[in-house]
C-alpha cells in the first residue's frame, strides 16, 4: 500500500503452514486448494464429522454433488492436510507470517506455527415462524422440514394432492439463497400428483444465476405467486391465509394443507468468538467482514487472515468456491517460499522514545503491532504503512518510511512558500482517494486554484494535528484534509482519525481567532476528478471571501 | 524451474480482464491484454462514485486502483484497439491479432475521451473531418483511432475470455422514448453524467432535476424479449444513485418503479429501509412515456392503493438497463470453440467451476459468463487466474 520512497530491503523467514478453521465443504475446499499449492494445512472442525451437513448449502448442486463427495473423501487421505475434529482454536498470538495458534482437542492443547489463517465457517438456519405468528404444528413446516420431506421418497408420496403455501421475503428481507430453496421445493412438489403450490412473496430475490428461469418454470407448471408488500393475514395458525388483492380489488382466501415458512440464513454462532481471538472485525449481521470494498472478496482487516464463503456473507457454494480460489492466490502471494523481502523502514519504532504505552497496539487497524521488552514492535509483513500509529503515538516514537514527520513538515513549508498573491491552499490527500482524484482533475485539465498544493499521505490517518497547525503557522490561507469516504478507508478508520484531528484543529483555530472556514475535511474517492475540482474551487471561493491569512 | 515465463492472453480490458491480468502477473506470468476499444477499464471505469456522507460500496473506485496496477506492471502488455483474428490450438495457442473493427457509437463529436488518468491515450479522434471543422474539440495530445491497434502473431499457454457485457439498448423498449425524448436516460448515461459533471442535470436544459423516476428491469426479466435473467446490478446501482441524488439535493422527489427490489451491499436490509424513508417505491412497471411541455415526461401506471391508473409527470426518467451478453459473444464462441449458455453468456463447466470451460486452456472471467457487479467480477477474475495457474502448473 505504501508508496515506498526508500527501498532498503531485508529478507525474513516466515511460517508457511496454514490454519483452516471449519471443516464444512468450504473449509475442505480451502484446505485442498491450499495444500495443492504445496503448503501444509491444519484443519480444525468442532464437530466429529467433516463435510456437508446436507443442508441448504447443497441446493441446486445436483450435477456437482458427486464431485463434492469425492472432495470430502479425498481430504482425509491428503498427506498435506492434518485434520483435527472436535477441536477448537484457543488463541492466536503473533502476526501474519508468524502466528502461534493454540488448538484444543479434548484435554490436549496443541501449539502450531502458521503463516496464514483461513476462516471458513458455515451459515446457520433460523426459524422465522414467530414473524408470521405461526406456532409449530402438523400443518406448519419450516423450509428445512420441507427439504427433509422432499428428500425421502416415502414422505414425498404423502404430499400427493396436497395444497402447499410458501411464505417468503415477508418475514425478512431475504436473499437469493432463501428464494432458491423455495423455488426448488416448489418445483419438486410440482412433480407430485395433484400437488398445488401457492407462494406468498415479498420481493423475489432473483439476483442469482438461474433463479428467474426457475421462477418462470414453476409458474408455467402451475404455481401461483401472490406478490405482496406486507404479510398476509394468517388465520387459525395457518388454516387459512387471506389478503387483499390490489389488482382484483377483493380478498383472496386460501386454506392450504401445509404452510411452509421461510428460514433466515445467519452467521455461524462461532464467528464472534473466532473474531475476538483473531482480532478481526465483525461486520453487518455477525458475518466476519466489514462492508468495505477494499476487503472484497476475501480479506479481513488483518493481513494473513482470510474469510471464505458464508463466513463473510450469506453465500452458496458457487461463490464460496470463488472465494477459495482467491484465497489460494492470496496465500501463495503472501507465503511464497517462506522468504519474504520487506522494507526496513516501513514503520520504525524508536527505542529511546517508546514507553510501551500500547497506544499503537490498540489503534493499529491491521493488528500488525505487538511488543517486546524495550519497545513496541511493528511487523514489517503485517504493516500496511498507513501511519495511524505514528500520528497517534503520544511520544512521536514511530516514523513511517517516506512519510517521516520531518519530511512531512518540510513538504508543508515548501507547499506554503512561493505564494504569489493567490490564496495558498494546502490539501493533505490520502494517496488512495483525494490524491488520485486531484491527479485526474489535473490531467483532464479541470478547473483548479493556482495556489493549490497537494501533499500526499499514505492514509488520512497519517495526517498529524501538527501538520495542519504547521501549515497555518507557515502561512497557508486554507487547509484541506481529503480522506476516503467513511466505510471506504483501506485502513478502516484512518479517515475517522483524520476527522477527529480536524475537529481538534477547529478548536485550536478558534482559540487563536482564525476562521474555521479556512480548514475543511472532505470525503473523496479516486474516481472523483470533477468532484475534486468543484470542492477545491469552492474552497478557494470561501478563502477569497475571508481574505488572505492574517498569520502570513 | 523453467527459465521461460508462461504467457497468457486475456481478451478484454474491463474490470475482469484487468483483475485477471494483474493477478497472473503477481505470479510471474506474462500477460498479453487485448482490448478492442482504444481504452482500458471497460464499462466500470465510466461509473461514478456513489458515496453520500459515506461510501455506498458500489466499488467504482476499485476499478481505478486496478487500472493503475495494470498500467504500471511491466509483465502485462496492453494492446488497445486490437482483436483476435484467428486462434489455433496445438498445445500452445497461436493467435493472430488484428486491428479492431471497433467503431464507437457515442462519438458524434468525432473525439472520444477516456475516463481515467491511467487510461492512455486520453483522447481518440474517430473522425478527422469533424476535427477540421471544430479544432477546439480535438486536444493536442489526441491520437487517431486509425493509428492504434496491433496486427501480429502471439503464442500463449492459456486464454482468459473477459470481454464483458453490453448494457441493454434502451431504444429496444420503444415506448419509453429513449433517444427520442432528451430527458429519458439510461443508468449508464447517468453514471457518465455524474462522473463528468459531479452533479445530476437534465440533458435538455442543464437544470437540476427535481422529480426523478427510475424504472427497474429495463431489458432484464423480460419474457417478451426472451431475457430470462435478473441483471443483479440494476437495483443496487439505481438505489445508490438515487441516494446520491437525494444527498446532493434534499428536495429531489424520487420514485422507483419496480417488480422486486434486489439486495445492495452487505447491510442490504438497513439500506433498503433507509431508501424506503427517502423515496417512493411503486410496484408497477409503467409501459408508456409521453413528452409534455418543457421536455418533461408523463407516465401512466397503476396505483396499488386503489387499483386506478394515473398519469404522473417527471423531470427526468432513468431507465435501469440491465446486463446483456456481449455483442461479440456468438462470434467469439465460434472463434474459440467455447459454448454459450441458453441466455447467450459463455458457459462454464458447472456451477462450482464457473471459470473453466469444456475447452482445455480457455477460461472465463467476469460478466462474459453472466451478470455480476464490480466486486463479483473481480472475484471471478481471481478465480479464473487461480484456475489458470493450476492449469499451467506454475509454482
Amino acid at each position: 500500500m505504501t508508496d515506498m520512497k526508500n527501498t532498503d530491503m531485508e529478507e525474513i523467514n516466515i511460517a508457511t503452514d496454514v490454519l483452516v478453521l471449519g471443516g464444512g465443504l468450504t473449509g475442505i475446499r480451502a484446505a485442498s486448494e491450499i495444500a495443492g499449492s504445496g503448503y501444509k494445512v491444519i484443519m480444525v472442525e468442532k464437530d466429529a464429522e467433516l463435510g456437508s451437513k446436507k443442508g441448504p448449502e447443497l441446493i441446486g448442486l445436483k450435477e456437482e454433488y458427486k464431485g463434492l463427495q469425492d472432495l470430502e473423501n479425498k481430504i482425509t487421505s491428503d498427506s498435506n492436510v492434518e485434520i483435527l475434529t472436535q477441536a477448537s482454536l484457543v488463541s492466536a498470538a503473533g502476526v501474519t507470517g508468524d502466528f502461534t495458534a493454540r488448538l484444543s482437542k479434548g484435554e490436549e492443547v496443541i501449539e502450531h506455527k502458521v503463516g496464514a489463517i483461513v476462516v471458513a465457517t458455515d451459515f446457520a438456519t433460523g426459524a422465522l415462524n414467530e414473524k408470521y405468528g405461526l406456532s409449530p404444528a402438523a400443518n406448519v413446516l419450516t423450509q428445512s422440514q420441507m427439504d427433509e420431506l422432499l428428500a425421502s421418497e416415502a414422505d414425498k408420496e404423502k404430499l400427493a394432492n396436497k395444497t402447499v403455501a410458501f411464505l417468503v421475503s415477508l418475514g425478512q428481507e431475504g436473499n437469493p439463497l432463501v428464494l432458491e430453496r423455495v423455488l426448488s421445493s416448489a418445483l419438486s412438489l410440482q412433480e407430485i400428483d395433484g400437488c398445488v403450490v401457492y407462494i406468498y412473496a415479498g420481493d423475489l430475490k432473483v439476483a442469482s444465476n438461474g433463479l428467474e428461469r426457475m421462477y418462470k418454470e414453476s409458474r408455467e407448471k402451475g404455481a401461483v405467486y401472490f406478490k405482496l408488500t406486507e404479510k398476509p393475514e394468517i388465520i387459525e395458525n395457518g388454516k387459512t391465509i387471506s389478503f387483499f388483492d390490489t389488482v382484483a380489488r377483493r380478498n383472496i382466501e386460501i386454506s392450504p394443507d401445509l404452510i411452509v415458512v421461510e428460514e433466515e440464513l445467519c452467521a455461524n454462532q462461532l464467528n464472534e468468538g473466532i473474531a475476538e481471538i483473531l482480532r478481526i472485525d465483525v461486520g453487518p449481521s455477525g458475518f466476519l467482514q466489514n462492508d468495505n470494498v477494499h476487503f472484497f472478496p476475501v480479506r479481513s482487516n488483518r493481513d494473513g487472515i482470510f474469510v471464505a464463503g458464508s463466513t463473510r456473507e450469506i453465500s452458496g457454494l458457487p461463490s464460496a468456491w470463488t472465494d477459495v480460489e482467491n484465497i489460494a492466490l492470496e496465500v501463495r502471494d503472501l507465503l511464497g517460499d517462506g522468504k519474504k523481502s520487506v522494507a526496513k523502514n516501513k514503520a520504525v519504532v524508536s527505542e529511546d522514545k517508546c514507553v510501551i504505552c500500547l497506544t499503537c497496539y490498540r489503534c493499529c487497524p491491521h493488528g500488525a503491532i505487538y511488543w517486546g521488552d524495550k519497545k513496541a514492535i511493528i511487523s514489517p509483513v503485517a504493516c500496511q504503512g498507513c501511519g495511524i500509529c505514528a500520528s497517534e503515538c503520544p511520544m512521536d516514537a514511530i516514523q513511517i518510511g517516506g512519510f517521516s514527520d520531518e519530511e512531512m513538515i518540510e513538504e508543508v513549508k515548501s507547499g506554503v512558500a512561493s505564494g504569489n498573491g493567490t490564496p495558498r491552499i494546502l490539501a493533505f490527500c490520502c494517496q488512495n482517494s483525494g490524491f488520485e482524484a486531484g491527479e485526474m482533475a489535473d490531467i483532464f485539465k479541470m478547473q483548479l486554484p493556482d495556489g493549490l498544493r497537494k501533499i500526499k499521505v499514505p492514509c488520512a490517518g497519517k495526517i498529524d494535528l501538527d501538520y495542519i497547525l504547521n501549515a497555518f503557522v507557515a502561512g497557508a490561507d486554507g487547509v484541506m484534509v481529503m480522506a476516503c469516504h467513511p466505510g471506504n478507508c483501506k485502513s478502516e478508520n484512518g479517515n475517522t482519525y483524520a476527522q477527529w484531528r480536524v475537529n481538534d484543529a477547529y478548536r485550536m483555530l478558534e482559540e487563536v481567532g482564525l476562521e474555521k472556514d479556512r480548514l475543511c475535511f472532505v470525503g473523496t474517492a479516486s474516481n472523483m476528478g470533477s468532484g475534486f475540482s468543484s470542492i477545491v474551487v469552492d474552497m478557494e471561493k470561501r478563502i477569497n471571501e475571508l481574505g488572505l491569512s492574517p498569520l502570513k | 524451474m523453467s527459465t521461460k515465463n508462461k504467457k497468457v492472453m486475456v481478451v478484454g480490458g474491463g474490470i475482469a480482464g484487468l483483475t485477471a491480468a494483474w493477478e497472473l502477473s503477481r505470479f510471474n506470468i506474462d500477460v498479453e491484454l487485448i482490448e478492442k476499444t482504444p481504452f482500458l477499464g471497460g464499462h466500470a471505469i465510466q461509473y461514478c462514485c456513489k458515496a453520500t456522507d459515506e461510501c455506498r460500496q458500489c466499488g467504482a473506485c476499485t476499478v481505478e486502483a486496478m487500472l493503475k496496477n495494470v498500467v504500471n506492471e511491466p509483465k502485462i502488455k496492453v494492446h488497445l484497439a486490437t482483436e483476435v483474428g484467428k486462434i489455433n490450438n496445438s498445445g500452445m495457442f497461436s493467435v493472430d491479432l488484428k486491428k479492431s473493427s471497433y467503431k464507437p457509437d457515442f462519438a458524434k463529436e468525432g473525439v472520444i475521451r477516456g475516463y481515467s488518468k491511467n487510461n492512455s491515450p486520453l483522447h481518440v479522434i474517430v473522425d478527422k473531418e469533424i476535427c477540421k471543422k471544430n479544432p477546439d474539440a480535438c486536444p493536442e495530445d489526441a491520437i487517431e483511432l486509425d493509428k492504434i491497434g496491433f496486427s501480429g502473431k502471439l503464442d500463449v499457454d492459456a486464454v482468459i475470455l473477459a470481454s464483458g457485457f453490453q448494457p441493454f439498448d434502451g431504444e429496444q423498449k420503444g415506448t419509453y422514448g429513449y433517444k427520442k425524448f432528451p430527458n429519458v436516460v439510461t443508468g449508464m448515461d447517468m453514471e457518465r453524467i455524474i462522473r463528468e459533471n459531479a452533479i445530476v442535470v437534465r440533458p435538455s436544459d442543464g437544470k437540476t432535476a427535481q422529480k426523478i423516476a427510475f424504472i427497474q428491469c429495463v431489458g432484464s426479466r423480460d419474457e417478451n424479449l426472451g431475457n430470462l435473467w435478473c441483471s443483479q446490478v440494476c437495483c443496487p446501482y439505481a438505489l445508490r444513485m438515487a441516494e446520491r441524488i437525494k444527498h446532493q439535493n434534499a428536495d429531489a422527489e424520487i420514485t422507483v418503479f419496480y417488480m422486486d427490489i434486489q439486495n445492495a451491499g452487505k447491510d442490504y436490509a438497513g439500506f433498503y429501509e433507509k431508501c424506503k424513508t427517502e423515496f417512493r417505491f411503486v410496484r408497477n412497471i409503467p409501459v408508456d412515456v409521453f413528452p409534455i411541455e418543457n421536455d418533461s415526461l408523463s407516465m401512466r401506471y397503476m396505483k396499488e392503493e386503489d387499483g386506478l391508473c394515473i398519469n404522473e409527470e417527471f423531470d427526468l426518467l432513468v431507465l435501469s438497463v440491465g446486463i446483456m451478453p456481449g455483442p461479440d459473444n456468438s462470434n467469439m464462441s465460434d472463434l474459440f470453440d467455447v459454448g454459450l449458455n441458453e441466455d447467450g453468456f459463455f458457459a462454464g463447466i458447472d456451477k462450482l467451476n464457473s471459470t473453466s470451460t469444456l475447452k482445455d486452456g480457455i477460461f472465463l472471467a467476469g460478466t462474459v459468463a453472466g451478470p455480476k457487479d464490480i466486486a463479483a467480477s473481480m472475484a471471478h477474475a481471481g478465480q479464473a487466474a487461480s484456475e489458470v495457474i493450476k492449469h499451467l502448473g506454475v509454482s
